[in-house]
């Protein structure tokens, strides 16, 4: 019926975790007709100096289905207000605003996948890519009693990264944990992963 | 008469050097090029005489422009005979964001199984070989380094952040040729450095060679 | 993190900032046709002291962001850089509301001393036309996020 009223989008939440952030909401059923979405966002700024100002969302304006990843618009650890329309051809809805506002460092951050590896009598790490903001705080161990605990910051991911020398026939193992400055948190540590160095110590 | 095209800055170690292109449509004709620059907030252009009426298509604007902190405008024209362009004009050139930094210079000294590394960051562009050097360091206090270190024989690479300018790489494999890349990098700002790229062999194992004997 | 002498600020890449920037600088700065006037000159960033940081980064930070970006934000429509103007502004308004420079009795001159160099750039502000100013200021960035960036621990 183009007369109708469209319905404004309701429930909507944000699903964030490791800093990508995931705006939902429940999907507006108008029988017979192709429903469209728009997503606007507004930082803290925005709101106190300018609120009349909202941006349209970086993937979203338009989009079809009943979710948006806002990960490119939040870039500030500041609340955002965010909100969403339905339009059905030219008619629109009313804008449903999400509420409370949307800050970043609400998100999840879960402990990072990692690989540990030997070269040789090296100990390398390979850690999964999260994004430029991520750093990771690893600690490695030899596995025996009275043993020094060392830790290294690491910024580069998705090649092997060097933490250090080993003694042939120790086992040696690392943990780590994600470090993310801009929110100022993180994460919880992996689960610690073990290797053995064999008997005699075979170079990199 | 139009005008010279693609005007820009390229600058390295703050070796900064304007370069154009001919207008267009002139080729085959003998045309020479007049250059000025401005120092942003200052009163009015100013000369190089070196870079008046000159046949090549660059001028080298380092001292002019070796207040990094300042930043500049540079303009050239084209002139033939009694007509002349019009000038094509920069945009705003900063020397301190936008000077390339250079590959640092890697000394590598091989044992049987360890590599030393020792790094110097590139010099800045000096208009005398005998005025004091300056390091890109100084000027970019926080300059570090990313190293990457591949074995030829196991195809393996891994990497190593590296804030002061040595590092010993120990436990390696005798005889064996490794391949260390080296990129500078400025936390914070944008800005792009060029790698370098050295490759050395570990000396033979001496233990082995005594055996044979 | 930025350290402005006493003034610690976390949560704020300084990497974003000049991307943002970047996004922008080349359409803003061409706008700027008054090359003889630099409102941010050396002067007003010469020797500043750590005491005198934490002071001078608010009250630049504060204009900037009650003045500049806000009633530059036409540009910004115009020019269709609202989403690098948005990260921008809200990192930089994330800065100006973390530092909180001290007011006892004794940092009055050290405040005195920061509010000179703030009145140096401006007054040079006021001497220009609106318009031109606030391009001048927008086009500036720059040089303020370089010296700010001498506070910058990576």
């Amino acid at each position: 019926d183009p007369g109708a009223v469209v319905p404004a989008p309701q429930n909507l939440s944000v699903h964030s975790a490791n800093m990508k952030h995931l705006l939902v909401w429940s999907p507006v059923i108008l029988p017979g007709e192709t429903v469209h979405y728009w997503v606007e966002y507004q930082g803290e700024y925005e709101s106190l100096y300018m609120s009349h100002v909202w941006i349209p969302s970086s993937w979203c304006s338009p989009t079809p289905g009943p979710e948006c990843d806002v990960t490119d618009d939040i870039t500030a650890t500041v609340p955002y207000r965010l909100r969403v329309r339905a339009t059905s051809g030219p008619r629109a809805s009313a804008w449903s605003a999400l509420k409370p506002p949307f800050n970043r460092n609400s998100t999840l951050l879960l402990p990072p996948r990692m690989a540990v590896r030997k070269d040789g009598s090296h100990l390398v790490i390979e850690l999964e890519d999260l994004g430029p903001q991520f750093e990771f705080f690893v600690t490695f161990w030899r596995k025996a009693p009275g043993a020094k605990e060392h830790a290294k910051v690491v910024r580069s991911v998705g090649f092997p990264v060097y933490l250090g020398a080993m003694e042939p026939g120790a086992v040696y193992c690392v943990k780590a944990r994600a470090l993310v400055r801009a929110i100022a948190r993180r994460s919880a540590f992996s689960q610690a992963q073990c290797v053995e160095v064999q008997g005699e110590a075979l170079p990199l | 008469m139009p005008k010279p095209t693609n005007i820009t800055f390229f600058s390295i170690n703050m070796k900064n050097v304007l370069q154009w292109n001919p207008p267009e449509g002139l080729h085959g004709i003998e045309l020479t090029y007049t250059v000025q620059y401005f120092i942003y907030g200052q009163k009015k252009w100013l000369s190089k005489s070196e870079c008046r009426q000159i046949n090549r298509t660059y001028c080298d604007l380092s001292t002019e422009t070796s207040d990094y902190e300042h930043q500049y405008y540079a303009k050239v024209k084209a002139i033939w005979e009694a007509n002349c362009s019009e000038w094509a004009e920069t945009e705003r050139f900063y020397p301190l964001l936008e000077t390339q930094i250079g590959p640092p210079e890697v000394a590598l000294a091989a044992s049987e199984k360890s590599i030393s590394i020792v790094l110097t960051a590139p010099e800045k562009w000096k208009r005398n070989p005998e005025d004091p050097t300056v390091s890109m360091q100084q000027i970019y206090s926080s300059l570090n380094y990313n190293i990457s270190v591949y074995n030829t024989k196991s195809k393996r690479m891994w990497s190593q952040f590296v804030t002061n300018h040595t590092l010993v790489l120990s436990w390696l494999e005798p005889n064996t040729l490794y391949c260390v890349t080296v990129e500078s990098f400025v936390p914070g700002l944008p800005g792009h450095t060029q790698p370098s790229q050295q490759c050395v062999s570990t000396l033979k194992d001496q233990t082995s060679t005594l055996k044979v004997k | 993190e930025f350290h402005f002498g006493p003034c610690h600020v976390e949560g704020v890449a300084l990497l974003e900032l000049w991307k943002a920037f970047g996004a922008m600088k080349d359409i803003v700065v061409t706008q700027d046709k008054i090359m003889s006037v630099r409102l941010l000159k050396q002067e007003v960033f010469q020797n500043v002291s750590d005491a005198e940081s934490c002071y001078l980064a608010h009250e630049l930070l504060k204009f900037y962001l009650h003045t500049v970006f806000k009633d530059y934000y036409h540009k910004v429509v115009e020019f269709k850089i609202m989403k690098s103007f948005s990260t921008l502004a809200n990192n930089l308004f994330v800065i100006m509301s973390k530092l909180q420079p001290r007011q006892e009795n004794e940092t009055v001159s050290i405040r005195e001393s920061a509010h000179r160099r703030f009145l140096l750039f401006w007054s040079a502000f006021k001497q220009l036309n609106t318009e031109a100013a606030l391009t001048k200021a927008f086009g500036e960035v720059d040089i303020l996020l370089t010296w700010m960036g001498k506070f910058y621990r990576h």
